[in-house]
């Protein structure tokens, strides 16, 4: 009989750790809270640096899943440490014991209504970096105009900020931010648009590359600042306050669209099931690995191993590779004799 | 009756004497002190005072109720008021009773100060009358009512929780001695009576102990005099103890609250950070402890020693060092001063104390111009909408504030919608009272020169600064809590009850600093439903990001965000409402639950 | 020695030569200042520095540049906008009044 995995959250990370165990001769059971895979990835449009569609990716993941069982809209009750591996209890009261099970619950977006000061909720031309997602993808939001002319880009919303309860860098809203603001610099060619940031952090392949285009072919303005505050000025527009650090001068700037570049948070359910089998988070909630040099997707617990965001920020190429490398680390672990 | 010594004196009242000399002289001195160290024109205000009936009628009540009776505290905490006044009130009448007593049957020994005090020793036989019976018998109830008090002052320093104290002041030595001096006056003066009972005579309480103590001894033990004086001896050099260590003792504060209550009630208030009323202030102190318990920084132990029964004890101690740390750390809620029974203003006394410091840079707003800052609010309506610095953060409130008005038809211009200056209490906090004062003046200047009959505020720091410290002829300062509930009782809005339930927090400068609790209770019970939280109102817990404490970091203010909370979830609301802007951004950084100002719920729930 | 025929002072910071101590004193007295990534909220929200160009992220650097932070400071309302905003918690105000409290 083929062993048992335990796969929870259906995100690209559960789905390529499901897929490459199933490869190695598995029988991963792959657990979802909502009602479909993909996680956030699937209502993304397009992803950097190559533009690919999202949808692409998630539907290459499916693909490879034919032969994991699947449980969608499916939570988990408890989990129960067994002498050699777990009892995982499912809210659809499916009870499965495995010999090792992978957390790969992701991440949680920023509410960015937290950040009063910006306005979200409150102004009607304040979205997000997922609003604009959904937006490209094709899903109406009247909050957009049809013919902006400033759009604004603030980076680090709830990020890097001790206020808003996460002090970690998020690591892919920069790249996000340049991607959107080409995005919108397409859409809108006659719209200035500015992005307000406090460092640059470009480290991935080509990301700079990005950024040189996003300045020499998109003429994007980079101001070297954080927004303090928005507010709404009498005809609707919105006053964004910075200061040009550069320049050294305060900056009133008026918006017709303002996108905040919301940070990733660990997912609240990974501690709380995290806890249930005695594994750790790190101060900034995400969860805490073996070693963060050499042992990231494993954990301090013997048979729970983590993959992606549930461990920190990451990209979507490095959440698949460390699903991959997590499939091959539980591989390791069920055929070294016990 | 008779008198047992015929020069009417014996060594043993020397201890006492000298003690009540001593303490005497030093109060008078003390009091000249102080009064020497009040501004002229304050001196003079309380010394008059004394002589205006009403007055003087107002301190002598206070000063019964207050420092014999303590019905304040006995509202709070019944047991806690028994024993105090037991105590307090007991002894007074264990005084008063015993010069009554030389002055019914000794008439011309009443010179002497010692005689009372010690009426049983030195008079024999006085109970064979049914008059000296009645009188003796008020003297046992008493001694057993002030014994009753001591019982339990001694259980309550052992076992505080049981009073509902959760923690009390650590004792410095010289309170030690000093309370140990208190709690053996009584019992000794029990034993020495019991002794002297046989011969004196005594009522339901001394008596029987005579008979016991007959039985122990042998009558012949007792019937010697001499036998008797150890006791006398030791009744009266316990009182020595205690009179000669009371100025330096929390004990002070019983001479000090006397003086303090006529002071407060001739209007003083405190004008320099030692001396005169803030002095008596300080030296008021029982050094109870109540504010440990009410200081919302107590969640974490390391701010224990910060309260205010503590910035007492420092300042009489003249712990430079200490004084800075506490007075800068404070969040000048008000809470200790509400809890207080005496009336110690904590947060005030901070702020003197910060005032001290001297500064090598200050500001003066030359640079302000304050006529172009004018001219944007010349010819407005007739309400003024001054959001204030921390609303600027919190857009959801000056925008609901702005959306309620124009639904109730109000014309109204905002003030401070661009630019704007600060209302200047932070600084005024700080201690900074001139560079607060150049804030006043502009401000002043330009909400004079608008024309507007109502200044609007949704802060209620500012409320408190606008309210107390400017001198807005003619204009109505008003807070949006209470502006926007009269117009819900004038018909101009009309609020539907959603299906939410609230849990109000009194916000520090709004409740206890100007007293509006009420108005957002109508308004939030009108939009939705209202659930009080744990403690409310006088007794609100500081939402832990005030500005008034300059030192607390971010970091130390989470675990007081947290606790206060804890209390307005007690109720289980959907969510909080509050009506300050810094209340809201602190809440909300925390709160699982949403919150919402006052002027969101109006404007959720509000029509035309 | 100085002959009087210098040109226009050298816009160059010779940190050599920069006085140092009002920058010991405060971070003493707030190690938090330490940690200002110079993102420029506190300088945007400022009250003050529509009338005196007020900036803490300025204030913090300037004293360990050795320039003049006098002006800036003139209109500082200590309104605490600037502890509001800032994204490391640094406690602004204290750092104001103590910067203040040590000027020489």
């Amino acid at each position: 009989m083929k062993e048992s995995v335990v796969i929870i959250g259906g995100g690209i990370a559960g789905m390529e750790t499901a897929a490459s165990l199933l490869e190695l001769g598995y029988s991963p059971i792959l657990v979802e809270q909502s009602d479909h895979l993909g996680g956030h990835v699937a209502s993304w449009y397009r992803l950097f640096p190559d533009m690919t569609p999202a949808s692409e990716v998630v539907a290459s993941l499916k693909s490879r899943l034919d032969g994991v069982t699947v449980f969608l809209e499916t939570g988990i009750q408890f989990i129960n440490r067994l002498r050699d591996g777990y009892n995982v209890m499912l809210s659809n009261g499916v009870s499965i014991v495995a010999k090792a099970v992978v957390m790969a619950t992701g991440f949680k977006l920023f509410e960015a209504a937290k950040k009063e000061e910006y306005g979200y909720g409150i102004y009607d031309r304040v979205i997000t970096n997922r609003d604009l997602e959904k937006w490209f993808s094709g899903i109406p939001d009247e909050r957009i105009p049809s013919a902006p002319w400033n759009i604004g880009f603030v980076h680090c919303v709830g990020s890097r900020d001790v206020k808003a309860g996460n002090t970690q860098c998020s690591k892919v809203c920069c790249m996000t931010a340049i991607k959107q603001a080409i995005e919108m610099k397409e859409k809108f060619p006659d719209a200035e648009v500015y992005c307000f940031y406090m460092d640059l952090r470009l480290f991935g392949k080509k990301y700079e590359d990005f950024y040189i285009s996003a300045q020499k072919d998109y003429g994007i303005h980079f101001l070297r600042g954080r927004v303090s505050e928005v507010s709404e000025t009498i005809d609707g527009r919105l006053l964004v306050k910075a200061e040009d650090t550069l320049s050294g001068r305060p900056v009133k700037i008026n918006m017709d669209l303002l996108v905040l570049m919301s940070g990733m948070l660990c997912n609240p359910a990974a501690a709380s099931i995290a806890s249930m089998v005695k594994a750790g988070a790190d101060d900034s909630g995400f969860l805490r690995s073996r070693d963060n040099v050499t042992g990231v997707v494993e954990s301090e617990r013997k048979g729970l191993f983590f993959a992606g965001a549930c461990t920190g920020a990451k990209t979507v190429p490095e959440t698949i590779a460390e699903a991959r490398s997590a499939a091959l680390s539980v591989h390791n672990y069920l055929r070294r004799p016990r | 009756m008779r008198e047992r010594i015929a020069s009417g004196f014996d060594p043993f009242v020397l201890p006492f004497l000298v003690g009540m000399a001593f303490v005497l002289l030093y109060c008078f001195f003390g009091a000249l002190r102080v009064l020497w160290q009040l501004p002229r024109e304050d001196r003079r205000r309380f010394l008059l005072s004394l002589f205006i009936p009403a007055t003087a009628w107002k301190n002598v009540k206070d000063i019964f109720l207050n420092c014999l009776l303590h019905v304040k505290l006995w509202k709070r905490n019944p047991v806690l008021g028994y024993m105090h006044s037991s105590i307090a009130f007991g002894w007074f009448m264990l005084i008063v009773l015993g010069h009554l007593e030389v002055y019914l049957f000794v008439p011309s020994r009443l010179h002497l100060f010692y005689y009372p005090i010690f009426f049983n020793y030195f008079v024999a036989g006085a109970d064979m009358s049914l008059q000296g019976a009645f009188l003796f018998f008020l003297m046992d109830l008493f001694l057993l009512v002030v014994l009753s008090g001591i019982t339990l002052a001694i259980i309550k320093r052992i076992r505080s929780d049981i009073f509902g104290m959760r923690r009390t002041t650590r004792a410095s030595l010289v309170d030690t001695v000093g309370m140990y001096a208190l709690w053996s006056i009584f019992p000794l003066r029990l034993l020495a009576e019991g002794f002297t009972a046989g011969i004196s005579g005594g009522s339901f309480l001394i008596k029987p102990l005579n008979w016991l103590l007959e039985v122990v001894f042998g009558t012949e033990f007792l019937q010697n005099g001499a036998n008797m004086l150890p006791t006398w001896w030791a009744y009266s050099i316990a009182l020595f103890v205690f009179m000669v260590v009371l100025p330096f003792s929390r004990y002070m504060h019983i001479p000090a609250e006397m003086m303090l209550i006529p002071m407060r009630n001739a209007g003083l208030r405190i004008r320099h950070p030692r001396r005169g009323f803030a002095l008596m202030e300080v030296y008021s102190c029982p050094g109870c402890g109540v504010c440990i318990d009410a200081c919302p920084m107590s969640v974490k132990k390391g701010n224990l020693k910060d309260c205010t029964v503590y910035l007492n004890r420092q300042i009489r101690r003249g712990n430079e060092k200490r004084i800075e740390e506490i007075s800068d750390k404070c969040l000048l809620c008000g809470k200790c001063t509400e809890v207080c029974q005496v009336g110690v203003e904590g947060p005030a006394l901070r702020i003197a104390q910060r005032s001290r410091k001297e500064y090598g840079l200050s500001p003066d707003y030359a640079a302000v111009d304050v006529g172009r800052l004018s001219a944007a609010v010349a010819d407005s309506p007739e309400v003024l909408y001054f959001a204030g610095c921390m609303t600027q953060l919190t857009p959801s409130i000056s925008r609901s504030v702005c959306s309620v008005l124009d639904k109730a038809g109000v014309k109204y211009r905002w003030m401070d919608r661009t630019e704007g200056l600060c209302c200047g209490r932070p600084m005024l906090q700080a201690g900074r009272f001139a560079q607060a004062k150049e804030m006043v003046r502009r401000n002043t200047a330009i909400i004079k020169s608008s024309g507007a009959k109502v200044l609007l505020l949704s802060c209620p720091i500012c409320y408190k600064m606008f309210k107390e410290h400017y001198k807005l002829e003619g204009i109505e300062v008003v807070h949006h809590s209470v502006y926007f509930d009269r117009l819900r009782t004038t018909g101009k809005i009309t609020l539907t009850k959603g299906d939410l339930c609230y849990a109000y927090h009194d916000p520090c400068e709004l409740g206890r600093g100007c007293k509006v609790y009420d108005e957002p209770r109508n308004l939030v019970g009108t939009a939705a439903y209202i659930v009080e939280a744990g403690v409310s109102r006088e007794a609100s817990i500081c939402c832990g990001g005030s500005l008034g404490s300059i030192s607390l970091s971010f970091e130390a203010r989470e675990a007081m965000t947290r606790n206060a909370l804890d209390n307005l979830c007690k109720g289980h609301p959907d969510a909080i409402a509050t009506a300050c802007p810094l209340c809201l951004s602190t809440f909300s950084r925390y709160s699982e639950i949403p919150v919402r100002d006052i002027a969101e719920v109006v404007d959720a729930s509000c029509q035309g | 020695m100085d002959f009087g025929f210098g040109l226009s002072p050298s816009s160059a910071v010779t940190l050599d030569r920069v006085d140092l101590s009002l920058y010991r004193k405060l971070e003493e007295l707030n190690p938090d200042i330490r940690t200002c990534i110079a993102c420029g909220s506190c300088s945007a929200t400022c009250m003050a520095a529509e009338y005196s160009g007020m900036s803490v992220r300025k204030l913090i650097l300037n004293i360990q540049r050795g320039a003049d932070v006098s002006k800036m400071l003139s209109c500082c309302m200590l309104c605490g906008k600037c502890t509001m905003v800032c994204p490391r918690g640094i406690n602004t105000r204290k750092v104001i009044l103590d910067c203040c409290r040590y000027f020489k």
